[in-house]
């Protein structure tokens, strides 16, 4: 049997391996558990996380959530939020590593008790709004009643603001 | 009420009662939720905790789904059975690592549910085979029910709120646990896996602890969770599995061509070795179920057989041999049991035969 991979941390032998892909190169990353708790290895998200975090707020003042008195350092610690308030208070700090972790920062799926967020409300009415310009131009009537019936019905639904 | 009697009931997973397919072994669909006015887990002090994993106990145990669930609560269970779940993926790692947090599993160890792990809730609907519609539409009428009767944090931007940025939205892991000893076989796992990869979607070892995938089986799911619908999300996994299946079976074809007598005297020298050993360790076994099990979807083994495999490869696993057993063993020790075990159930399997399908 060859002989097991080491932590690149501590040396002990390691049972968690990553394997991250950027741009096309592939780094492999090998971790004892324990060292791997500590950088939240389990996923590799969240490594590529902890990096771009660490070199945001290096500089950045530090935040404390107001709710929970959680704040940035922990979160450089952790790779984990305080509480659900922390979310509003990080959120401009947290944006750019967001946008690439998610690479879209906007929810468009299901809200609580099977109601439709709002923003998958935009979303179906842009989408129906692009298709009606397009069954308009096609000379397509029958759909584009039916299109101007759904905006109708989305519409009525989002706050008037 | 104890791990034991998870252990001896039949589950699809162990027992085939629902329907099984060659590559997909199982369907996975996993929500992230969190109460709002509460820290989350990792910031709770234990008695945030505590409150926290009463009132999920409580609004689970009411769901018709959980009607006489095991309730396990990490603190109280001893290490081995706490690794028994973890063996069946029914709690993570974490959780059976930590003291404050809790499991609710449904009698037919469908639908489970981890408190206090990294969110305050996990809720995981588990199929065998290829379900993935089945265990979203069940998923999602719990996670209806859960939001009737618990204050979900959830922002109109952001979606469900988690603590790490990784879940949020619709905290939605979608996954499928496939079997790929045509592509391992034939030196393409690599090349698929960066396909994957590339997609948004990551490809896990069995056990999610990168020990060079056992048996052959990879967890592939989605990463993303935020921007995207459910369902986009679900298409977008049921898209790249499909071609994962076919992929699997062109290269399982391709192989049974080129090697003729070859491809069935590796089966055969599995069988025989798994029908005669006297130690077989967890890894040796797990590589030569996998050639059985590709048996069975292959012809060269009855079909029918293919859910003792599927049961082996899961009772093999170390803390399921020595929870058996009813006490710990040393490593010889379990390698011993689990022959043992396997010697048992292959006995009646009928010789190999040549490829149909």
């Amino acid at each position: 049997m060859s002989k097991p991979l080491q932590c690149s941390v501590c040396d002990a032998v390691a049972t968690v391996h990553l394997t991250q892909i950027t741009q096309g190169k592939v780094h492999k990353m090998h971790y004892c558990e324990a060292c791997a708790n500590k950088g939240g290895a389990g996923d590799a998200a969240v490594f590529q996380l902890a990096d771009v975090v660490t070199a945001a707020t290096t500089v950045a003042p530090a935040i404390v959530c107001p709710t929970c008195q959680f704040s940035d350092v922990d979160f450089r610690r952790s790779g984990r939020l305080g509480c659900p308030d922390c979310w509003p208070v990080f959120l401009e700090a947290l944006d750019g590593l967001l946008a690439k972790v998610q690479h879209q920062v906007q929810h468009i799926g299901r809200a609580p008790n099977g109601t439709l967020a709002l923003g998958q409300i935009r979303h179906r009415l842009q989408v129906a709004q692009g298709a009606i310009a397009k069954a308009i131009a096609d000379e397509d009537y029958e759909a584009a009643a039916r299109l101007r019936d759904e905006i109708a019905q989305l519409s009525a639904q989002l706050p008037t603001e | 009420m104890s791990v034991q009697d998870i252990l001896a009931a039949e589950n699809e997973l162990t027992h085939m009662l629902g329907a099984q397919q060659a590559v997909v072994l199982s369907t996975r669909v996993r929500l992230a939720r969190n109460l709002s006015g509460f820290p989350f887990p990792g910031w709770a002090k234990p008695a945030q905790r505590k409150e926290i994993a009463n009132r999920c106990i409580d609004a689970f145990t009411k769901l018709p789904r959980f009607k006489k669930a095991h309730v396990f609560k990490m603190g109280d269970l001893p290490d081995m059975e706490r690794a028994v779940l973890v063996e069946r993926h029914l709690v993570s790692k974490e959780l059976a690592a930590g003291k404050s947090g809790a499991a609710v599993i449904s009698r037919d160890q469908t639908c489970s549910v981890m408190i206090n792990e990294e969110d305050h809730i996990r809720l995981q609907v588990v199929k065998a085979g290829w379900h993935l519609r089945g265990t979203w539409n069940i998923a999602e009428q719990l996670d209806e029910a859960l939001g009737a009767s618990l204050g979900l944090a959830f922002s109109d931007r952001l979606g469900f709120l988690t603590a790490c940025p990784t879940n949020v939205g619709t905290g939605l892991r979608a996954s499928a646990m496939v079997h790929l000893p045509g592509l391992c076989l034939a030196g393409h796992i690599e090349k698929v896996s960066r396909a994957l990869n590339q997609d948004g979607l990551a490809v896990r070892g069995w056990l999610g602890e990168g020990t060079e995938a056992a048996g052959n089986i990879f967890q592939i799911s989605n990463q993303q969770t935020l921007g995207l619908s459910e369902d986009a999300i679900m298409k977008h996994l049921g898209t790249w599995i499909k071609s994962l299946v076919e992929q699997e079976w062109n290269a399982r074809r391709k192989l049974a061509a080129e090697e003729g007598p070859r491809f069935v005297d590796r089966i055969a020298r599995s069988l025989g070795v798994l029908r005669s050993a006297y130690l077989l360790s967890s890894a040796e076994s797990m590589n030569m179920l996998s050639h059985l099990r590709m048996a069975c979807d292959m012809g060269c083994l009855p079909e029918a057989n293919r859910h003792v495999i599927d049961r082996l490869m899961i009772e093999g696993q170390p803390a399921h041999v020595q929870s058996r057993r009813g006490e710990e063993l040393d490593s010889d020790g379990r390698d011993m049991r689990r022959a043992a075990s396997i010697r048992e159930a292959l006995s009646a399997f009928p010789e190999v035969g040549s490829p149909t399908a």
